[in-house]
């Protein structure tokens, strides 16, 4: 394809991005570095913005691009329903239907996956056009780089009119000044995105019609049936997320053989994970740790590093797909139907500090 | 026409390139969503030499307010930015500056106001502005934001009024758009030219009294020359219009029309919503319905013939607001415009529509759906548009509620003593791991937030049922997010200049109710919950409830900054420290100021019990937690202080903040004690294991403070190594000598 000339579906007036990520994986910036991208460096006309204050409703973060030609104006304000390129960030979302609202054989796809991509097809929930997979987490933890700049890479591969000279020129300019030292491993991030984003092939693989949205018992209420004022008798109702897509690769595991009952676990872990109930402990009767609830933790292992007798210890997710200690928590009196993906909802850009630090590769 | 060049930004950033092309004097704000990024983006341009704007960092914003306030009156030009509830709390200061004729400008970033608490785009925070007597121009788009900016500031000095400058909350502020500004910061001030004053009040040679004591007969003329003032800026704009238009090639006009002209049915909508209907009315042009926009670029003063003369040619006029004037039957930008209408003799259908409150989006379709609403005969004259009615819920709690049997487990246990201190007893970590999770697992803090850590801390050492009130805040936002909670026991949000007062108020209640029996008796601790951010902006509600010594424990999770907004500085922030209102460039080295020392103003407050506490003494916290308990059972106000870890902003790893939380201990930024009666008791002191480390070790420990290890910052790690050392000479001095 011609570079900068946008392959416009018939009717559409735009070209139509949206990233579909969990706060902290930088989709935020992303977007705006392919707005600037399009203005700058393209020709064209653009927009970016992102699903704002999501971060903080426990909902995974959207980010929305749109492109036309040069001499057009961008009139709508809202966010991108049926999208030209649909970019998943973490493997955790796939199995979200709301992720694929609006998808179909219009658009093509681009997920980050960590493993084997062969049932990806299995897990989308739509038909595609076509669907492409880059092992982002593995390429940015080997070139010191981040996730949503592989991802950048990737995406001018997917998207076809936009060279990667392009994006090199716009990650330069969004870093080169203020952050020298990170450049070079976010510039090979973006090559190896680039390079290493592969096209999944569906030969063999059926793929069924896209799944009505399924509309949660809980997020039912409106006007005649909410309670007053906003009022929430649900109490302790945030027990129904899932919040293991906020741990980044790593995990606390239990040695239970080691363990004292100290409770320095449970004192020091801000997710209510530790399973402690009456026991008995060296012939001692006292308060003794059952397990982990996996549900709930976000794999900040502060209990790995306070345990005095490595009875935790951090191990990688993958090693441990079925997490031996895992016991839901003990409190519920009824154990929920599901639980629902989310992320940690507290990833607050700050658009002068956080997000630099963020691009500068910094700890976030 | 002047030199221009492209920039690819937002609303947020246009405001801010503005406001340093027109070289302010001064802002004083309060970092408050959507608004905050204007106050973020100067100090970093600041940080880098390229605008000298002084920045004042008010502790709320009405204070702020009152700094632009004194600033204008001093002769400056000033800058103000805020939004929602933020506008609310100053707005009693608006009034006072346009009565008094000082001119500045605001840029008001339209929120949902609360409460519920939104964070969210709608219009409901500036229609309270409508009388305050100030012109309010309304921009639709990141252009004119820019635009206006630099207009607004000429019109106040014009008329000597002060000015908004209003645009959408993230629609506007936050979307990224092809925009053009000046290419010489020349331009835009030759345009504005300079300041006059016409009684200079800091000319000592001809003193001037500002805000005299004025009754009737007097007020009512005083009103009627601001009333002047807003008809001449009515008159000044359309000749401001025309010169900008000359330097600029961008003409406006007080309203604004698309597919106008011949439109029979005409849709009248404010903010960026106009740009996206747009695209509906496309839609219906193509299949013959003659449909049109009207938006307005200014509020006050009210365009009433211009609205009037653009509606002259239809029959249907549907105004859609957003915001709800409640009760009124519509919004107000629809009751301004169904009066300015009442004066045409032509007979048309007008009708309201509510939409897109709290952020809702607003789509090309539903542009579609409303003029169709519109023309429908059997449609009532006022609705809300996009509400749904829901579905029954089936009450299934997940917990057993939390019954006093429950969470008294026995494992620690008060004594009062002789000299009538309290003695505690248990306390063990195994032993209090028993007490049942207050909260449920689930919430949205960030991996390794110190915000829960803190708070089970203290919730395991107090046995009896507990109220919990939050000021708005990280732990707030992370509990609360509808339709979900975390909360098992009841809790109570309200805006954080005020949660101390609103416990007041619901703990006296509560003890009434139980004299009367019309409650069980027993014991509840009532304990708000907050963050030094609002214990900054709140600082006057929790003294006013410390000095009337109500029975309830005021807990402050002290994480050094607003980390809710993004991290902007606190008072309670550390020297030096970089946030995003306290960059570090070649004129700032970070914050400029020491940090708050809490724990001390509420102990002069003379209540019986202060302490401070910290997740890496875990047993001394609950202890400590069981004492409060029981003075805030038995005799007044308590106020706790613990150190919170922020992973995000301090900028550290998750999985080591209880060490950092150790350092700040051992360095004795944050010592451990206790003012018990008016006694000072130093529980641990790190000199006395050994373990005492230079104030420096632990900043090394956070990305925040980690610059500070260079050479060129010495003098303000000296500073902040002697004011460490002189808090804590100061509290064991206190220590040795109880008179003290």
């Amino acid at each position: 394809m011609e570079r900068g000339s946008l392959p416009l579906q018939q009717g559409k007036k735009y070209y139509e991005i949206r990233l579909e990520s969990i706060g902290g994986l930088g989709a935020n910036l992303c977007g705006k570095m392919l707005g600037e991208l399009a203005v700058n460096h393209l020709g064209l006309n653009s927009t970016s913005f992102s699903s704002y204050g999501s971060e903080k409703t426990g909902t995974p973060v959207k980010a929305y691009i749109r492109y036309c030609e040069s001499g057009q104006e961008i009139r709508v304000h809202s966010p991108i329903v049926t999208p030209d390129l649909l970019v998943v960030f973490h493997e955790a979302l796939l199995q979200d239907p709301g992720v694929w609202e609006g998808c179909g054989k219009h658009s093509r796809a681009l997920v980050a996956i960590s493993g084997s991509a062969k049932n990806l097809y299995t897990d989308v929930c739509c038909n595609l056009a076509e669907l492409w997979v880059v092992n982002a987490q593995q390429i940015a933890m080997e070139c010191h780089s981040r996730i949503n700049v592989v991802m950048l890479g990737a995406m001018a591969k997917v998207m076809g009119f936009v060279s990667l000279s392009d994006v090199e020129c716009i990650c330069e300019a969004a870093l080169g000044k203020k952050y020298p030292d990170a450049l070079a491993g976010n510039l090979e991030g973006i090559r190896r995105g680039y390079e290493q984003v592969n096209r999944l092939n569906r030969d063999g693989v059926a793929s069924g019609e896209p799944d009505e949205f399924s509309q949660r018992e809980e997020e039912a209420w409106g006007y005649e049936t909410a309670p007053i004022g906003g009022i929430n008798p649900c109490f302790g109702s945030t027990v129904l997320s899932d919040l293991s897509p906020s741990r980044q690769g790593y995990l606390p595991i239990f040695i239970k053989e080691r363990c004292i009952n100290c409770g320095l676990c449970d004192s020091t872990c801000p997710d209510m994970v530790f399973q402690f109930m009456e026991g008995e402990y060296k012939g001692r009767k006292m308060m003794v740790n059952n397990g982990l609830d996996y549900y709930h933790c976000k794999g900040c292992l502060r209990c790995v590093d306070s345990c005095p007798v490595n009875a935790l210890v951090q191990g990688l997710e993958a090693d441990h797909p079925e997490k031996s200690h895992f016991m839901p928590n003990q409190e519920l009196i009824r154990t929920p139907d599901y639980y629902r993906k989310a992320g940690a909802d507290g990833y607050i850009t700050s658009e002068s500090f956080l997000t630099e630090k963020r691009m500068g590769g910094g700890e976030v | 026409m002047e030199n221009q060049a492209v920039k690819f930004a937002s609303g947020n950033e246009m405001a801010i390139l503005a406001i340093k092309q027109i070289g302010y004097d001064m802002m004083g704000y309060y970092p408050i969503t959507p608004s905050t990024q204007i106050a973020e983006g100067l100090d970093l341009l600041r940080s880098e030499t390229e605008t000298d704007i002084i920045m004042i960092a008010a502790e709320g914003e009405h204070s702020a307010a009152g700094v632009c306030y004194g600033a204008a009156v001093g002769g400056g030009r000033v800058i103000n930015a805020t939004s929602a509830n933020g506008l609310l709390y100053a707005i009693e200061q608006f009034p006072v500056q346009s009565g008094t004729r000082y001119p500045m400008v605001m840029n008001v970033v339209c929120r949902a106001i609360s409460g519920p608490l939104s964070i969210k785009g709608d219009h409901s925070d500036i229609m309270f502005m409508l009388n305050a007597g100030w012109p309010i121009l309304f921009a639709h788009s990141a252009q004119e934001v820019y635009d206006f900016n630099i207009l607004a500031l000429k019109l106040a000095e014009k008329v000597r009024l002060p000015v908004v400058v209003a645009y959408d909350g993230f629609f506007t502020s936050h979307q990224k758009r092809r925009c053009l500004y000046f290419e010489a910061e020349q331009t835009v001030r030759n345009f504005l030219g300079q300041k006059k004053e016409e009684y200079p009040f800091l000319d000592l040679e001809h003193p001037v009294t500002v805000g005299s004591y004025m009754n009737e007969p007097d007020l009512i003329n005083n009103r009627y020359q601001l009333h002047l003032a807003m008809e001449r800026a009515g008159k000044v704009l359309p000749e401001l219009y025309q010169e900008y238009e000359s330097i600029s090639g961008r003409g406006y006009k007080a309203v604004e029309g698309y597919q106008a002209e011949d439109a029979e049915c005409l849709l009248i909508l404010l903010g960026s919503s106009f740009d996206t209907a747009m695209e509906g009315v496309d839609t219906l042009r193509e299949k013959g319905e003659k449909v049109g926009l009207l938006t307005l670029h200014v509020m006050r003063p009210f365009p009433q013939k211009e609205i009037a003369q653009a509606c002259r040619e239809a029959s249907v006029i549907l105004i859609a607001d957003r915001q709800d004037s409640y009760g009124g039957g519509g919004g107000n930008l629809s009751l301004e415009i169904r009066a300015a209408l009442h004066k045409s003799k032509k007979e048309v259908k007008v009708k309201s529509l509510v939409y897109g409150l709290g952020g809702k989006d607003f789509f090309a379709k539903d542009a579609v759906s409303m003029f169709e609403w519109a023309l429908s005969p059997d449609t009532p004259d006022f609705d809300y548009y996009g509400v749904e009615p829901g579905k029954e819920r089936k009450e299934r709690p997940f917990f057993a509620p939390l019954l006093p049997e429950k969470t008294k487990i026995g494992a620690t246990k008060v004594r009062k003593e002789e000299d009538g201190s309290l003695a505690v007893q248990g306390g063990s970590l195994n032993a209090t791991a028993g007490m049942p999770k207050r909260l449920a697992p689930g919430h949205g803090a960030c991996p390794g937030c110190g915000i829960p850590v803190n708070l089970n801390l203290l919730l395991r050492g107090i046995e009896d049922p507990v109220v919990l009130l939050f000021q708005t805040g990280c732990g707030m936002i992370v509990t609360t997010a509808y339709p979900y909670t975390s909360f098992k026991v009841p809790y109570l949000h309200n805006l954080f200049q005020n949660g101390a007062a609103t416990l007041s108020g619901l703990a006296e209640i509560c003890y009434r109710k139980q004299e009367r029996g019309e409650i069980p008796a027993g014991d509840i601790v009532f304990i708000m919950v907050s963050g030094d951010g609002g214990m900054d902006i709140g600082m006057g509600s929790a003294l006013g409830t410390a000095l009337r010594g109500h029975r309830l424990i005021l807990f402050e999770y002290d994480n050094g900054g607003y980390m809710n907004t993004g991290y902007q500085l606190s008072y309670s922030t550390p020297l030096g420290a970089r946030s995003a209102t306290s960059h570090i460039g070649k004129k700032q080295y970070g914050k400029s100021f020491f940090h708050k020392d809490m724990p001390q103003l509420m102990a002069a407050a003379g209540i019986p019990y202060v302490a401070t506490m910290a997740e890496s003494n875990p047993t001394d916290f609950i202890k400590k937690a069981a004492k409060a308990a029981y003075y805030a059972k038995e005799e007044g106000t308590v106020y706790l202080r613990a150190l919170s870890a922020c992973p995000l902003n301090w900028n550290d790893k998750p999985m080591t903040e209880r060490k950092v939380i150790d350092g700040a201990v051992n360095c004795c930024y944050f010592p451990l004690y206790e003012v018990e009666n008016h006694k000072t008791v130093l529980n641990y002191d790190p000199e006395k294991f050994g373990k005492k480390i230079p104030v420096l070790d632990w900043l090394s420990m956070m990305g925040r403070t980690k610059h500070l290890k260079k050479e060129s910052y010495k003098e303000v790690v000296e500073a902040f190594q002697q004011e460490v050392d002189r808090r804590y000479a100061c509290l064991k001095a206190k220590a040795e000598n109880p008179i003290l």
